[in-house]
């Protein structure tokens, strides 16, 4: 059973660092706006979709990952300035069950247009191997997300952090009355920073979607573990998602090796210890949210 | 004798009387069972949503308890039907004594967000643990005995309708109770304005945990309800499409009302149960209705008719009733 372990400690960190950028852009939305995304889920599987039309359509799936998500963006700041912009005045639940009834409709326009069983969206050639490191060999595509997923985590930290726009957002979180007295539009901020998130949730659904199958609802299985996610690292930080998203991943792919029934329930487990020792979440900022 | 009174034993009447007109619109009994329990769950979420303002999205879990509670018990125990409902009542009230400090911790969105999370543990429990629970299959059982001493028959359709019935007009009663109690006003209160309460010296938690406690066993009560109903307990009960359900139905009717949950589930479940007899795209009405409801009337039915007749009393009055509130503050 132990020759297992390092594969599968590979295993949760790839999952994990789904988990993580799907909880970066939940947070990302959550902490502008209040707005839970419940259909961040459905933005993940439409671009895992939108890609697999394309690649069957003959175009490369590096296209597809870059240009899926970005179709995907699209639909997400529509939704997002026509149906959930009306919502921000008020209670924040307003916004979440909105986003729920939008997972609903998803879902069943998923079923009827590419139908109720998945589809294949297989990686490329080059990605299909694997790759030895010496002490062991690693699925390619596997490397691939973990890296591709890095690369957008990094460059999102640097995007929030050393451009003006990004400190504009991170300002907005803090106090969006100051922000936009001193002359910010308030509006386009909520826009980008809702496009922010999706695109992050449309990557991941592509990469997700070569890697954990493609149905209609592939992305709301990723949800779950991402709200949780969210909790476990806290609201509005960076560093907590990612080390919450890791921290699941790698309990989730432990007990899937010695407990395989409880491998959801772990992640539970780990959130009730969390909110009793820290109810805030480990990175979580007092104060926020109450 | 007091309107609200009235309008109680009008309702009341007519729900007792609904069979006799069910055969005319060709509607089975056992619907309008369906649409007492579900009015029942919602009430469990109206508790703390409209009358506290705490985003319950996790109702499910305890309804789904209750559920599982009944079943478990009718097939490992082999009790009557009135320990079974006993039993889910207590499974549900269990579950928001096990949840409720960790829901506690929070408010606003971020309680919304933890009982979503929280209250998807009992669903993976079921559907992961299969040998007990029959796993995705569910487990179904025959509806057992009523089991009073020397009494020995089962619950048809008509005869199940009316113990529901019953059961739906005594939660009703205890809300009209609540409501004006006290306790009622104190959550009213918190949900207004939370820190104000406790600068009065109110211990808010203490307030809002009993709340958490009685809405859990309403829900596991009205749970343990349905599974008798269908004969059968399955994980999907237990999942957060069903909680969501749960707040539709409160949100359509009109949060913060006493008959709200009622309206919104009869809409929800004969709307159900009619469409999908005609298409199998259920679920995009549903969604649709979600998105409607949210934009379009968010003090739901009832709240939107107080509304207007609030405004009709006021003409000529200065002031417009509060549009910063959505949630409608009487409890009519």
């Amino acid at each position: 059973m132990l020759e297992h372990l390092g594969p599968e400690l590979f295993n949760g960190l790839v999952l994990g660092a789904f988990y993580a950028i799907v909880a970066i852009g939940l947070s990302l939305i959550m902490n502008l706006t209040g707005t839970i995304n419940m259909a961040h889920g459905s933005f993940m599987t439409l671009a895992g979709y939108l890609a697999f039309a394309m690649i069957s359509r003959g175009t490369s799936f590096w296209f597809a990952l870059l240009v899926a998500p970005l179709l995907t963006v699209i639909v997400g700041v529509v939704v997002e300035r026509t149906l959930i912009r009306p919502l921000y005045k008020r209670e924040p639940f307003y916004s979440l069950l909105l986003t729920f009834g939008l997972s609903l409709v998803a879902e069943e326009v998923f079923h009827l247009i590419w139908g109720a069983n998945g589809v294949p969206l297989s990686p490329p050639a080059n990605l299909s191997g694997t790759v030895q490191l010496g002490f062991m060999s690693f699925p390619a595509y596997r490397l691939f997300i973990a890296g591709a997923l890095v690369v957008a985590i990094v460059a999102l930290a640097l995007f929030l952090t050393r451009t003006r726009f990004g400190l504009r957002l991170r300002a907005a979180v803090q106090d969006t009355e100051m922000i936009a007295a001193l002359g910010t539009n308030t509006q386009v901020l909520y826009m980008v920073n809702f496009g922010l998130g999706i695109f992050l949730a449309g990557i991941a659904g592509v990469l997700a979607a070569g890697l954990l199958g493609l149905s209609p609802t592939s992305g709301n299985a990723l949800l779950m573990p991402a709200f949780v996610t969210v909790i476990i690292g806290g609201m509005g930080s960076l560093f907590g998602s990612i080390a919450g998203g890791l921290l699941i991943g790698f309990a989730i792919s432990l007990t899937t090796l010695f407990i395989p029934a409880a491998s959801e329930v772990s992640m539970y487990v780990l959130m009730a210890i969390v909110l009793m020792i820290r109810p805030r979440g480990l990175f979580g900022e007092e104060g926020i949210f109450g | 004798m007091t309107p609200a009174l009235r309008t109680a034993l009008v309702i009341g009447g007519l729900l007792a009387l609904a069979p006799l007109v069910l055969p005319i619109v060709h509607l089975d009994v056992s619907i309008v069972s369906e649409v007492l329990l579900f009015a029942i769950a919602a009430m469990s979420v109206n508790l703390l949503l409209g009358y506290t303002g705490l985003p319950a999205f996790g109702n499910a879990a305890f309804f789904g308890l209750g559920s599982y509670g009944a079943a478990l018990s009718i097939k490992y125990a082999h009790v009557h039907f009135i320990e079974a409902v006993l039993v889910g009542t207590l499974a549900g009230l269990v579950g928001g004594l096990i949840l409720g400090p960790f829901l506690l911790r929070r408010r606003g969105i971020y309680f919304g967000l933890l009982a979503i999370a929280f209250g998807q543990v009992f669903y993976f429990i079921a559907y992961r643990f299969t040998s007990v629970t029959g796993g995705e299959d569910g487990m179904n059982f025959a509806r057992p005995y009523v089991g009073f001493p020397n009494v020995h028959f089962s619950l048809n359709e008509m005869s199940f309708y009316y113990v529901a019935l019953a059961i739906y007009l005594g939660i009703v009663a205890l809300f009209s109770v609540v409501a004006v109690s006290p306790f009622g006003r104190t959550l009213v209160a918190i949900r207004q304005n939370e820190v104000r309460v406790r600068y009065l010296g109110i211990n808010t938690d203490r307030f809002i945990f009993v709340a958490l406690l009685i809405s859990s066993t309403i829900a596991g009560l009205g749970g343990a309800m349905f599974a008798l109903l269908i004969n059968f307990a399955y994980p999907l009960t237990l999942d957060w499409h069903q909680s969501g359900d749960f707040v539709l139905i409160m949100i359509l009717g009109g949060a913060g009302t006493i008959w709200g949950p009622l309206v919104g589930a009869t809409i929800f479940v004969i709307g159900k149960d009619i469409i999908s007899t005609i298409t199998p795209l259920w679920q995009i009405f549903l969604g649709a209705l979600f998105i409607a409801c949210v934009l379009g009337f968010p003090k739901g039915i009832l709240g939107s008719i107080a509304a207007f007749r609030d405004r009709r009393a006021l003409v000529g009055a200065a002031s417009a009733p509060d549009a910063q509130t959505p949630l409608p503050r009487g409890t009519s």
